[in-house]
């Protein structure tokens, strides 16, 4: 899991290319919308792309990403349990 | 007056405007599984004209040999303007030499660069052409020469937007006669860049129902000649309708959505009603943008709350139609209030079933029923006329007014036709001219770049490619030169648009194929990312166009600046150019009015429109 998050810091960073932020920065807990990293909409499109291209995850609605991507941890325990490679 | 005397429409459910009467009146939609496009999305459903690129081709006339390629965008935007022209009684060249041609585009001619780019050995693209002007110049090849020809590319409101400088044009004197509206063919490009949004529907689109989910894309063009009441009474053409009046702002909210309270929406509408001298009960229907996606229609209907309170008129979204043609919708959906004001109907709003239940938090409490069903729309009196509605990525938000043409008892004796009417279109010689000041301006060097960090946070800039930081940091040090003046528009030329990020999300497309392609990058590939850009980074939501045409661009973006101060509407604006090919271009103007002069301030030059060269002359 430890591994996993890590990776995932840094697949976020590169997506979103959140340039000025190194995996360091990111508290796996934080919110990644709103007061935290302050994502928006097509942030999650983002990481919606993220769970499909590298992680085999079909997901078909935005809707879907609040709580999936409420912060890392939570992103991370969804793929956990739901990759296909 | 501003009347219509001839229009052109091309969409999923026709060429030409019977067929698409016809369709519209017995509820026949044109959306299917893809047909014509190339690409492997082939079960979405889409809007498209129902003819192949041979078919098309044949039609319009073009023996398929011809050198110049064309490109579907040409072809249908040919078929439009022809059935325009033709109405209006305008079928010369001589006719044209004298007449403006705006046109919206945004895609141009995509679909022609998908076929013929080929990925090289190293990875390169060739033949990634076919920009916007290059585009509307292929639609007028086939007519002669135009005495004036501007693409107007701000997304989905563009064609709308052409039509309101077609307005402005005629009243401000420039042109007695103006054909405008806009025309886009379906390309893999923008089919995938709305993928990556995640808003198109898998399902037949819903417009402002309550299981909607997004939008159906859709292809197509319509042309609209606009002139002078004078000018068509003294060619004997018979007005078909009235241009009563129109309204642009800018929401000033977000690259892709809509502000949940629509403002933009509001202020586009009620500048429209104004510029008409019009309450909002003499509103008799409106054709909403209503594309289907939860965001817009939510946005809209509260809009429409907001302006015309609880005595909503009947309303409607055509896109269950034609599906959402985008830079073209503006042109094709006041195509179809005029059909529906000569022939009095009430256009349905296909697939409508439930109504969006009231969200306290955002919705209003307000009766959501979109005109369903064969309704009749009585004919109108005095002044009552229909708005028609298009928005935009960037929230470039437009509303045209149309009413029925009612002869004034006299105007007919009036003007009678008199020989001696000079046929130089320029019958503005007489109007006053405002002076116009040139307050502030920047050149950025094309090889050094500024400290974006002076005008951008890093959150705001981590997604900008570099034209669109160069184009924030340009126009914000213009500004600062004077801050005492807030711009009432921003009008932006550029001829490639965001041609990073456009061309990397095709490069990507062509290299991978149509999957994990980046909606960050599709966000920013419209030509008015930029112009929007500079919006939402100031808090502006004054009249905001985008103009693509080659190296006429900037001359054009300040002839709109100078219509729109002709007209009274503004008193300052910010004009720039801004583009990354062959070398990155980044050039702003803060220009104003005498009675906007901040006192104390010395201006850098005063600006003097020529009318005959239609450029600035700089007086120093």
């Amino acid at each position: 899991m430890t591994e996993l998050l890590e990776t995932l810091k840094q697949q976020v960073i590169d997506a979103l290319n959140l340039e000025d932020l190194t995996p360091e920065d990111i508290d796996v807990d934080a919110p990644l919308f709103g007061e935290g990293l302050g994502l928006d909409s097509i942030d999650a499109l983002e990481l919606i792309m993220i769970l499909e291209k590298e992680y085999g995850i079909k997901h078909q609605s935005p809707a879907q990403g609040k709580e999936i991507f409420k912060s890392i941890r939570t992103m991370a325990e969804f793929i956990q349990a739901n990759r296909t490679k | 007056m501003i009347v219509i005397t001839g229009y052109g429409i091309v969409s999923a459910i026709g060429v030409g405007k019977a067929e698409t009467l016809d369709a519209l009146r017995h509820h026949r939609s044109g959306i299917a599984p893809v047909q014509y496009l190339d690409t492997v999305h082939r079960d979405m459903l889409v809007g498209e004209v129902k003819l192949s690129f041979d078919e098309l081709m044949a039609r319009v006339g073009v023996p398929s040999d011809a050198e110049a390629p064309q490109s579907r965008t040409a072809l249908i935007g040919r078929l439009a303007l022809r059935e325009a022209l033709q109405q209006a009684g305008l079928t010369s060249p001589d006719d044209y030499a004298t007449m403006a041609l705006l046109s919206g585009t945004t895609v141009g001619g995509m679909d022609r660069t998908e076929i013929e780019a080929s990925v090289s050995a190293d990875g390169t693209i060739e033949h990634y052409n076919y920009d916007c002007g290059t585009s509307t110049l292929d639609i007028a090849h086939g007519f002669g020469q135009f005495a004036f020809v501007d693409t107007i590319s701000t997304a989905c409101s563009s064609a709308a937007n052409a039509i309101a400088m077609g307005i402005e044009m005629v009243r401000q004197g420039l042109f007695e006669r103006v054909v405008a509206g806009g025309s886009e063919g379906l390309s893999r490009l923008h089919l995938n860049g709305f993928n990556t949004l995640m808003i198109l529907d898998s399902e037949p689109c819903r417009p402002f129902d309550a299981h909607r989910n997004g939008i159906n894309l859709g292809e197509g063009a319509a042309y609209l000649v606009i002139e002078s009441e004078a000018s068509a009474l003294r060619r004997g053409v018979r007005p078909l309708a009235v241009l009563s009046g129109y309204g642009n702002a800018c929401d000033a909210y977000h690259q892709t959505a809509s502000s949940p309270e629509g403002e933009g929406a509001v202020l586009a509408m009620q500048q429209a009603l104004a510029d008409a001298g019009l309450q909002p009960s003499d509103i008799a229907y409106i054709n909403c943008h209503g594309t289907g996606t939860p965001n817009n229609d939510v946005s809209e209907l509260c809009a429409l709350h907001r302006v015309f309170g609880p005595q909503l008129p009947p309303f409607s979204s055509t896109k269950g139609f034609t599906g959402h043609t985008t830079s073209a919708s503006g042109s094709i959906e006041a195509a179809f209030c005029l059909l529906a004001l000569e022939h009095h109907f009430l256009p349905v709003n296909l697939n409508f079933r439930d109504p969006i239940t009231p969200d306290s938090s955002s919705t209003p409490d307000i009766p959501v029923l979109p005109s369903a069903g064969d309704q009749v729309l009585p004919p109108l009196r005095g002044n009552e006329g229909v708005i028609c509605n298009a928005f935009a990525f960037g929230g470039n938000d437009t509303s045209l007014i149309l009413a029925p043409y009612h002869p004034a008892p006299s105007s007919a004796q009036a003007e009678p036709s008199s020989p001696n009417i000079p046929k130089n279109p320029l019958i503005s010689l007489n109007i006053p001219k405002r002076k116009i000041f040139l307050l502030a301006s920047t050149e950025l060097s094309p090889d050094i770049d500024p400290n974006f960090r002076d005008y951008l946070s890093p959150l705001e800039s981590r997604r900008l490619d570099k034209l669109l930081k160069r184009t924030v940091a340009c126009s914000l040090q213009t500004l600062r030169q004077c801050p005492e003046v807030v711009p009432d528009a921003i009008i932006t030329a550029t001829v490639w648009g965001s041609a990073i990020s456009a061309i990397t999300f095709f490069h990507d497309m062509m290299r991978q194929g149509e999957a994990f392609l980046k909606p960050t990058l599709f966000m920013q590939s419209t030509h008015n990312t930029m112009s929007s850009l500079i919006a939402i980074q100031t808090h502006n939501h004054g009249y905001n166009v985008t103009h693509s045409q080659l190296d006429d661009s900037l001359p054009h973006a300040f002839l709109d600046a100078w219509l729109q101060m002709q007209s009274g509407r503004i008193r300052s604006a910010l004009v720039g150019i801004h583009d990354s090919i062959p070398a990155f271009d980044n050039r702003s103007y803060l220009l104003c009015t005498a009675d906007a002069l901040p006192p104390d301030c010395h201006p850098l030059a005063e600006l003097v429109f020529n009318p005959s060269s239609r450029i600035f002359e700089c007086h120093s």
